[in-house]
Parts: C-alpha cells; structure tokens; sequence
C-alpha cells in the first residue's frame, strides 16, 4: 500500500492516512479554524478570568487587574482546593473499585464454565440500560437510609462497580492467545495469581483507558454529589462551583471563570498523561 | 434487719440517681462539653461568619457547651438535609428555616409521630435567664413576634428578619426632577416615564426586581388579601388558596404593563436576586425593590459606584387601602427530645445570640431589622441611623403594618413549591405575554392541587 | 369506558403480548420444534397462559386500584399498557430460559476458552463476581425497583405518612382522552411495523419497495409525533418537557455527529503535527457538564459576554438567551455539542480506520465519486461506531446536560429548557415531591429502553462488517 498522491481528485484518502502535496495549505486552515472555535470558550474564561466586574462590562479585551483578588476569592474563601481534594478522592477511589471489580469480573465471564453464567450475564448487560439518573431519588432515598450522607462511601460505593468495565475487561480478555490460562494453570497458579501475573501487565493499555474515563466521569460529577452532600468540607468540585455565581452581592464573572478553569485542570492533565493508553486501548477495540 | 434497711436505702439511693441522669441526659460539663449543632443556610464570609464568631464566644463563656455552626448553601438546601435527617430521626439542636417553611417545621414529625420541633417559649418557660443568658424572646419586635406566633406563643427564634425596601438611585432620579422615590403604582410609572425621557436614560429599564414569591405575597399583604382560607392559614391549617384573587391578578397585571412598557426589567431568571442588583450596582436600571438586608452592601456599592441610594417603601396600590408589608428572612428552630442540658444550653445561647449588642452588630452588618427593640433603641442611641438613614426604614416599614392576618403573613404547607408555581406563572407572562387572569387561573389550580397533597399527608 | 372494560382489555393484550413473545415462531419455528415439545398451536396457548399470568400479576399487586370508579379513565389505557408490557416479558423470560439449552450457552460460548478454563471449585466464579453483584443489586436494581413503587405513591421526604395514588402519577402527565392516549401511539407503532413489512416482503423492484425503503427511517418521527400529542399540554403540563427533550436531544446529537465526523475526516490524514491537532480536538471531552455551562454562561451573557460585545460593535442588538426561548435552547445545545465533539471525534477516528481501503481503491477506480464512495463505503463501514457513539451522545443529552441547564439557564425562560432529567430534580428533589419525581423517572427510563430497542433493531439489518 503505497502512500496515494492526492492530486488526482481524491481530496479525501480514506483507509490509511495519505500524503497529500501541495494540497497542505487549505487542510491547515481548516484545522487552525477548527481548533480556534473549539479552544475559543476556554481562551474567553482566562481572559474573563482575570478582569474585575467593570472591565467585564466594559468588553476590555487585554487581561484585567482583577486575578490576585479572584484567586483569593476562590482559593481561600470559596476553598475551591478543600473541593479539589474531595473530588480526587473520590476519583482514585472509584476508579480503583471499578477497574479491581471489572477485573474479577472479567476473569471470571472468560476463565470460567458455571451454571447461570448466562443469565449472570444478562444480569450485567441489562444495567447498561439503567443509567443511575433514572432512579436517582430511590437511590438518595437508600443511600441517606444507610446513613451515609455526606460521607466518602456515599460518593464511593454506589458507584463501585461497572458493567462497560466488565465488558471492556471481557473483551480483551477473550482476544488474548488462549493457552495462557493453559500455561497458568499448568504452572499450578491461582486464578488470582493468573490475574496479577500475566492478564494485568498485558492489560495496561485497557486499565489505563479505562482509568482515564472513570476519572474524568467521577471528577465531572454532578447531580449525585449535588443530592448527597451538603455540609460545605465535603462537597466535590462540580457542586461547589454554585456558590460563585454570586459570591459577592450580585453576579460576579471572574471568579466563576477562574474557578471553572483551576477545576478542569486535573482532569486535563490525566487525559495528556494517560493519552497513548486511552486513545489506543479503549477506542480501537478490533486490534488489540 | 438493720442491714436490709441499709440495702434497701443504697439501692434507692442508686435508683434515684441512676433515674435522674436517665431523664436528663448526661449534665454537660467542662471536661467532657455537650455539643450544640446549629445548622444555617449562610456560607459568606461575613454572615457564616458571624455566626461562628458568636458560636465560639459562647463557648468561651459557657466551656461545658461547643456551638457547632455548620453552613449549607441556601435555605432550600438546609431545609431538604433538615427533612432527611428529620426522617432519620437525627436532626440537629437548633436549625435555620425560613418563613415560608414555618407550616411544614410545625408538621414536621418523626418515625414515631413526635413533632420535631419544640415551641422555644415553651422550653423557656418563665424564666427570664437561662444559664446566665437573660432571656430576650419577649422583646422581639412586634412584626416578627406575630409572623412566628402560632397559637397564642412564639414557637421559633426569630433570627433575620426583613422587608422589601425600594432601593433608588438618586442621582438618576434627581436628573429626572424627581425628588423622593415613588410611594405608589401611579407614581412609579410617572417617574419611569420621566426617567426613561432623560437622554442618558439608564440602559437596561426603569425598575427591577426579583421574580419571587415574596414579592408577590408582599403585594397581597399591602392590600389586605389572604393567601389562603382560616385567616391566611392563622386560626386553622389552610385547606383553599386564592391565587388568582382580584388583588393579586391587579399586581400582576401591572407588572406586566410595567414589562411592556418597557420600564420593568426581567432578567431572563426566577428568583434571580443576582442579576437585579448587578443591574442595579451597574446603574443599569434606577430602582431596585429588593429586601432590605442587603442594605449596607447596596448602600455601599452606591457609595463604590459614585451615586446616592436611598431606601423607601415598597410602592403599594394607591388604589386599594394599605395594610402592611410581610417580614422576610429566616429563624432558628429548637429540636424536640433534648435532654434538659442540652436544652438549656441550645435556649442559653439563641438569647446570647439575639442580645441587644449582637442584634445590633447583625443589623449594621446585613441590613436585616434589629430584633429586639433594645437593639433597636441602643442604635437609636449610638446615632446610627442618622449616619445609615437607609437602615431604619426597614424595621418603620415593617412597625407600621396592621396587625391583621393579611398584613402578617400567610402559613401554607407546601409553601416552596407554590412559590414556584406563582414565579412560574409571572415568567410565563412577562416572557410570552399570555393572559393574566388566565394563566394566573391555571397556576391558581396547581397551587390548590399541592396544597391538596401537602394536606393529605401532613393534616390529622 | 368503565373499569371493568378496561381491566378485560388488559387481560387480552396480557395474552396477545404473551402469545407473541412467546409462542410466535417466525424463521426458526422448524429448528425449535424439535427442541421443546409441543409445536406453534401449544406454544401458542402457552405463551398466551404465561401472557394472562403476568397481567395478573401485576393488576392483582397493584390491587386493581386503576378500575376503580374514580380512577382517570387514561389509568384503564395505561393499564392496558402495563397489563400488555407484563405478559411479553413472562412470555420472554420463559422463552429465554427453555431455549437457552438449545444452543448451549449461546454466543457467550464464543468467548469461553474451553481449553484451560478453569475448573476448581464451584465458588470460585461467584466469588470472582460477588462483590460487582452486590453492588449491582443495591445500587442499581433495587433503587430501580424502588422508583417504580414510588411511582405509585404520594409521598414527601419527612412526612407522616403516604398516600395511594395508583397510576394517577401517570395519567396526570397525559391529555385526558383515553382513546387519544391508546389509539395514537399504537396507530404509529402499526404504521411503522406496517411499513417495515411491506419493505421485507415487496419485490425490490416495485416503486413500492423505493417508497417503503425511504419512509421506513421516519417510522421514528411519526412515533415522537404521536407521543407529542397524548402529553398534557395545560399550563405546567409534561407536553413541554417532552418538547424540550425531544428538542435538545435530536440537536445535540444531530450536531455532533455531524461535526464530529467532518473534524475526523478533516483529521484523518498524514499533515505534520496531525496529533498535536488530534489532541488539541479531544480534551474539550474533559471538561465536565457543569463547566461547559459555565463557558456558554458567559460567552453568551446578556451583559457581559463576547457575543454582547461582538453584536454591539456591529450595532445589531443580540437578544438574551435567557428570554428567548429558541436561543436557550440553542445555548445549550451548543454547550453539549462543544463537549460532545471530542469524544465522537476520537471514536470516528477509530472507525474511520475500519474502512476497508481496497473498496475504496476499486470503487475510485470504478469511477465512484467522493460523496458515493462516502455513501457506500464509509458510511456503513462506520455502522458499529455510529450506533456506539448515538446512544453515548443520547444519553449524554438525556442525563449529563443536567449540569449545564443548572448553570446556564436553569430551566428558563419559562420552563423551555427544562428537559425530562431536569423536572425529574425539580418536582422530587426540590419540590420534595417524591412520587411524581419518581413517576417522571420512569417515563424516561421507558423513553431510554424503548431508544435503546429501537436502534438495536435498526442497527442489525445495517451493520456491515466488510473487511476488518
């Protein structure tokens, strides 16, 4: 498959990526054109970020005065870094249960032969189809009824484990060479110990997508936390952004936007560290 | 013989100890402090954080008691956590609701049918000091005395207390050739004409407000209507509402016109108390009927912005007799089932808590009315309302409306939610121009049916 | 109508339903006629008995509360409805079970290693499953149980006690005409059911065939078109909502499907620092709900916003979003479309690369121009990814945009971006209206199941697996 020119007319090669000459210049401009709108709202908040209420309305168009005070509103009043931890919390603790269910989970749908498997299986499926929203208020109603309000495990534990993880888990689990759980067994291991030892270290590329993922999912959070704490310390991110759209009397912008912007920082970050995994383990599920 | 008489006299002795402490809970002492959960729905800096300050104050007098003051974003809020932990038996010693919540804190009962809440007058009793605290409840002044009055006693803390107060701008307002805010509907749409002639006309509209509830309950209040049947919910649990009275369609049809005339600005929001005074600060539009506990921070953001606000009464109906305008704002609400130590200790610091001196230094703070009328004389001697005239005209607002059940308020369960439905309502006709009196008919029908449901659950 | 009439119209749709979900044959009636006993007449009455018992059942716990004399005459319909809903799934349930043997663990086997399963104690794969089990069932089944129950009831949080209201909760949502309610949706589900007939069983060379084939995918529209008219469209009614969603949703993932397919294209080529560009798409996937609100917030503020700005140098004067009604919704909209892109754009990209290049060459070769080769070939190529990334972005519409409604618009101007998930907060939470939030729950849940089935149907008969 040699690479295509494209001055033939195909203006778009499809299949594998081709070389186009001289053709570069429009792509580029769409591409600046698309990534400018895309990355436009972001660029606007940092700049609204940093201006005071009067150069908001005043539609000043260079970086204000007002950043120091907005930090200090965000950080140290609104304690906007007390929610950041929470939400971290709250993130790694999930997405560790989630990909240690998933895992087990996924162990034993491929490794193992049992009665009910099916219906078991069925059991797991049907949840895809039951998003938490839709039950939302029975599920405030438990949770609160097991006295974990405003608690960790009630952020945690209803969430603790997933079906796109076990089917994810699944997947590549059932694409690996099949003599491995062959060779295991042979070598009088466990089935955990086959699972630390030999599926985890081939599963990285899954583990990380799916980590990124659960992450951002946990750390965007919002209508859960929203229903489930409501003492101050305890509250994620999403949530605590509220109280800013009017921390002094009437609508203030800046600290919003600073505030919507610091929050959506760690998020970000894990995406750019775990990119490689997530673009290639989770997406592109025929080749492993 | 004699050693059974002993026997016998040990262990009654023992029964009559062990009983008391059974009754009254553990005594709280220094070493080992009771503590005192007050939940209340202010987390700014300066509000929450008056609260706490006065929390550890009282603690420092009182070391075998800690005042715990947690905050939660808004009443809704801490009135929803109040319910769940209410219908987990669990609630806290002393919690902040709001006025409207009143019916449903005196229906509130837990699993086994106790009423949550105790009448605060009932816990005190006669006394006139509680653990040193002298006891300020009788001195409430008289508009919050008779909101929070149900049958015959005053059953929670009045805390903050408020009333719409018209806000102006009057620099602008001079400019027009005006010299006092409008008193009335009629002179408040001659001063918007006026006003909006000016060449330099404030860019967004005349006038704002909220769209709440409140605003329209005040409404009603000025003009001697009933919100619901049995003297506004008063003498007995209210069972009908009249949404679409004649008085209340009459405010609503002139908040229209206002809207259409272009001299009413709406904001796009319900209940939007953020957008009407930044349109305000911004000197947007020249007059802001709001309520008056922000007065120090509007005042001041006057003073920021380079222009004279001065406060006034809510404009009322010239065509309808005045009645008197409703109180706004919030109180505390003391927990049922505590043990004597406990009570005594929540009792002894929301006295400590409203003394004149603290009351004093909440008013000048917020705005919200000085409660007890010491505090208000104290501040009357201090001069302080001839430097912040803008203060006073809240609590005179609020000393001259009748004593009527119109004028003081309704009781409604449910009340939350009917709000919604009027605000609903009034969004529907400021942005869609539908009929009034039509849609204020349907909303009429949805608030009686929530009234309905509310009573059907709740009503013996 | 009176009750009773009702109560024997939903015993016979209980047996109608289980009859066909049962003891219909259709292709395979030949191969399973031998696996379980009796032939389509026995399968038939047997399904049609399994049907009746789920009616039963479920009129019977419900205390045949909706025939009473003062239930709303649409709880007789709707219970026609839940009568015929119970017999197809006690129909289904048995068909699973007894034709589950016949294949031998059917389509699972497939990705069971026969050789070196594991073969220890029996314990071992309930163990394994045990703790996503437990969860599952506390957590997602049983506040699911619980919200139906709910459904049926008047109920506050705190209040002594609760009142029956049997499907009222429902019938208050829908117009009062028990034969609009019955006769509308029914008449599109046959309309849809008539047109997908005649597609399979007409000559392909007919017009009619042509005509079918074309119509068929509106089958949808003219469903949402019905249900549009049996919701309540007083004052405060659900006609509003469903309008809302239906709006919000169709727009959010109209828009981002196709943007985010034309930015996969754009990306999808060999340029230099082509995975800088790649990224610099993506992250905006990471920004959570709420946030995206946050932005549009203030790029479209009436008084601060670069929009305001923008419009006001040019003298126009740019209306507020929040008292327009089309511009609300289109704020949104476009806040969901912003965060949406990413994702649909990175999943694109990976099915992009499903494409079978060969048929791309030939078909140029042939003298296929670009947009038939686009038809053709891409398109179905990208069925999977496409259906994958529908119900990702429907569900997002349905359940995420929460976030950003509560920040940009929350709900207004006058309740026209209050979508399903939005009132459900609104009437349970806020509210504290517990039974009618729950009630609102299930309609939607009904709406993401019914979703959920529809596209699976209308993914099989296009998913075309050529080459990769």
């Amino acid at each position: 498959m040699a690479a295509r020119d494209g001055n033939d007319g195909l203006s778009l090669s499809v299949g594998k990526p081709g070389l186009i000459r001289g053709r570069n210049w429009p792509i580029h401009v769409l591409l600046w054109l698309s990534m400018a709108v895309i990355l436009f709202p972001m660029a606007y908040a940092a700049l609204i970020a940093t201006q005071t209420n009067a150069e908001v309305f005043r539609f000043q168009l260079t970086p204000g005065s007002g950043l120091s005070e907005h930090f200090d509103q965000v950080w140290n009043d609104r304690n906007i870094g007390r929610f950041m931890w929470n939400s971290t919390v709250q993130a790694v603790l999930i997405t560790v249960a989630k990909t240690v269910l998933s895992l087990l989970a996924g162990l034993a749908f491929v490794y193992f032969k049992f009665r009910g498997k099916w219906i078991v299986f069925f059991f797991v499926l049907i949840t895809l189809m039951m998003p938490t929203e839709v039950m939302i208020l029975a599920l405030f109603r438990f949770v609160s009824d097991l006295g974990w309000k405003d608690t960790m495990a009630g952020l945690v534990i209803p969430f603790a484990a997933s079906a796109t993880g076990a089917f994810l888990f699944r997947q590549h689990f059932a694409n690996l060479p099949r003599d491995l759980a062959e060779a295991s067994q042979i070598d009088g291991a466990s089935p955990l110990q086959f699972l630390f030892r030999i599926l985890i270290p081939l599963s990285w590329n899954a583990i990380g997508a799916l980590a990124v993922i659960q992450f951002v999912f946990v750390w965007n959070m919002y209508l859960w936390p929203v229903l489930i704490i409501s003492a101050q310390e305890k509250q994620v991110v999403q949530v605590g952004l509220q109280g800013l759209q009017g921390i002094e009397t009437g609508l203030t912008f800046g600290p919003l936007m600073l505030a919507a912007l610091l929050v959506s920082i760690p998020p970000i970050l894990v995406f750019i560290a775990l990119q490689k995994p997530f673009m290639s383990g989770f997406a592109l599920g025929a080749d492993k | 013989m004699k050693r059974i008489l002993a026997l016998l006299m040990t262990m009654s002795l023992l029964v009559v100890a062990c009983g008391d402490s059974a009754d009254d809970g553990p005594a709280a002492t220094a070493d080992d402090p009771a503590t005192i959960e007050m939940w209340i729905a202010f987390s700014d800096e300066d509000r929450l954080g008056f609260a706490q300050d006065r929390a550890a104050e009282f603690s420092a007098e009182h070391p075998e008691y800690i005042v715990e003051v947690t905050a939660f974003d808004s009443y809704n809020t801490v009135f929803e956590q109040a319910q769940l932990a209410i219908d987990e038996g669990n609630p806290p010693e002393i919690i902040h609701f709001f006025e409207a919540a009143t019916q449903e804190a005196l229906d509130a009962v837990n699993a086994d049918g106790d009423p949550i809440f105790t009448s605060v007058t009932d816990a005190i009793g006669d006394r006139t000091e509680i653990l040193g605290e002298p006891v300020v409840l009788g001195d409430v002044v008289s508009a919050a005395t008779n909101y929070y009055t149900i049958d015959g006693e005053l059953y929670s803390m009045p805390w903050n207390t408020s009333s719409t107060t018209m806000f102006s701008n009057m620099d602008i307002l001079n400019a027009a050739g005006i010299t006092e805010p409008p008193a009335t509907w009629a002179e408040v749409e001659a001063a918007c004409d006026a006003i909006m002639a000016l060449p330099d006309a404030p860019s967004e509209g005349c006038i704002t407000w909220p769209n709440h509830g409140w605003f329209y309950e005040q409404s009603l209040g000025q003009m001697g209507a009933d919100l619901v049947n049995n003297d506004n919910g008063r003498s007995d649990r209210a069972t009908e509402i009249f949404l679409d009275s004649p008085e209340a369609v009459a405010y609503v049809e002139w908040w229209s016109g206002l809207e259409q005339a272009g001299h009413y600005v709406y904001t796009g929001v319900q209940r939007d108390w953020d957008g009407t005074s930044a349109a305000f600060q911004a000197q947007n539009v020249a007059m802001l009927i709001y309520s008056s506990s922000d007065t120090t921070a509007l005042t001041q953001a006057g003073v920021d912005n380079g222009f004279e606000v001065r406060s006034s009464y809510m404009p009322y109906n010239q065509d309808i007799a005045y009645e008197g305008n409703l109180i706004g704002g919030a109180t505390l609400w003391l927990a049922n089932g505590l043990s004597t130590a406990e009570q005594d200790g929540a009792l002894a610091f929301l006295n400590f808590f409203s003394n004149p001196e603290n009351a004093a230094e909440w008013h000048k703070l917020t705005g919200y009315i000085p409660i007890t009328n010491a505090a208000v004389d104290m501040l009357a001697d201090e001069g302080f309302y001839d430097e912040s005239p803008n203060s006073a005209v809240a609590s005179e607002q609020l000393d001259a409306a009748a004593n009527t059940p119109a004028a003081t308020g309704a009781l409604v369960g449910n009340f939350v939610a009917i709000r919604d439905v009027v605000t609903a309502a009034v969004e529907d006709i400021l942005v869609n121009d539908v009929d009034v009196k039509e849609r204020m008919g349907s909303a009429q029908a949805e608030a009686q049916q929530l009234l309905d449901d509310y009573n059907e659950l709740y009503a013996e | 109508m009176s009750g009773s009439l009702y109560l024997v119209l939903s015993l016979v749709a209980g047996i109608a339903t289980g009859v066909l979900s049962f003891g219909w044959p259709v292709e395979t009636a030949t191969e399973r006629r031998g696996a379980f006993g009796p032939g389509p007449a026995g399968r038939g009455v047997i399904g049609g008995l399994l049907g009746l018992g789920g009616a039963a059942t479920i009129l019977g716990a419900m205390g045949l509360c909706m025939f009473a004399a003062d239930a709303e005459a649409t709880e007789g319909v709707l219970a026609i409805g839940l009568a015929a809903a119970f017999g197809w799934m006690f129909g289904a349930a048995a068909k699973a079970f007894v034709d589950r043997g016949d294949s031998g663990g059917s389509g699972f086997g497939d990705s069971e290693i026969r050789t070196g399963a594991y073969r220890l104690g029996w314990y071992w794969p309930w163990l394994l499953l045990s703790p996503t089990l437990i969860i599952l069932v506390f957590f997602l089944y049983w506040p699911a149980i619980q919200t139906f129950r709910l459904s049926t009831k008047l109920t506050r949080l705190g209040a002594p006690r609760q009142g029956e209201r049997c499907l009222a909760n429902f019938s208050e949502l829908l117009v009062p005409e028990p034969v609009l309610v019955a006769a509308l949706p029914l008449a599109a589900i046959g309309l849809m059911w008539g047109v997908g007939l005649w597609h399979r069983r007409a000559n392909p060379s007919t017009w009619g065939y042509s005509v079918a084939r074309t119509v068929r995918p509106l089958g949808i529209v003219v469903l949402l078109v019905a249900l549009y008219f049996i919701f309540e469209s007083q004052d405060g009614g659900y006609r509003q909502i469903y309008l809302n969603t239906l709006i919000i949703s169709v727009g959010t993932v109209a828009l981002s499907m196709v943007a985010g397919l034309a930015l996969a294209y754009l990306t999808f080529r060999r340029v230099r620092g082509i995975t800088v560009y790649r990224t610099l798409l993506i992250w905006p996937y990471a920004i959570s709900p709420p946030i995206a609100g946050i932005l549009f917030f203030m790029m479209f503020n009436a008084t601060g916003g670069v929009v305001a700005a923008v419009t006001a140098r040019w003298g126009i004067d740019f209306p507020d979003y929040t008292q327009n009604a089309t511009l609300a919704r289109l704020t949104i909209i476009l806040a969901s479309v912003w965060k949406l892109l990413g994702y649909n754009l990175l999943f694109f990209l990976a099915g992009l690369q499903t494409v079978p290049r060969d048929q791309i060459e030939a078909a140029a070769l042939d003298g296929a121009n670009a947009w038939n080769r686009f038809r053709l070939i891409v398109l179905p190529a990208l069925g999977p990814i496409s259906f994958f990334l529908l119900i990702t972005n429907l569900t997002y519409s349905f359940f995420d945009v929460y976030g950003t409604i509560d920040f940009l618009t929350k709900g207004a101007p006058a309740g026209a971006t209050s979508v399903a998930i939005y009132e459900i907060i609104r009437v349970g939470v806020d509210n504290g209206d517990l039974g009618r939030g729950a009630a609102q729950s299930v309609v939607l849940f009904l709406a993401v199941i019914g979703l959920t089935a529809w596209q699976f149907k209308q993914s099989e008969g296009r998913i075309n697996y050529g080459g990769a």
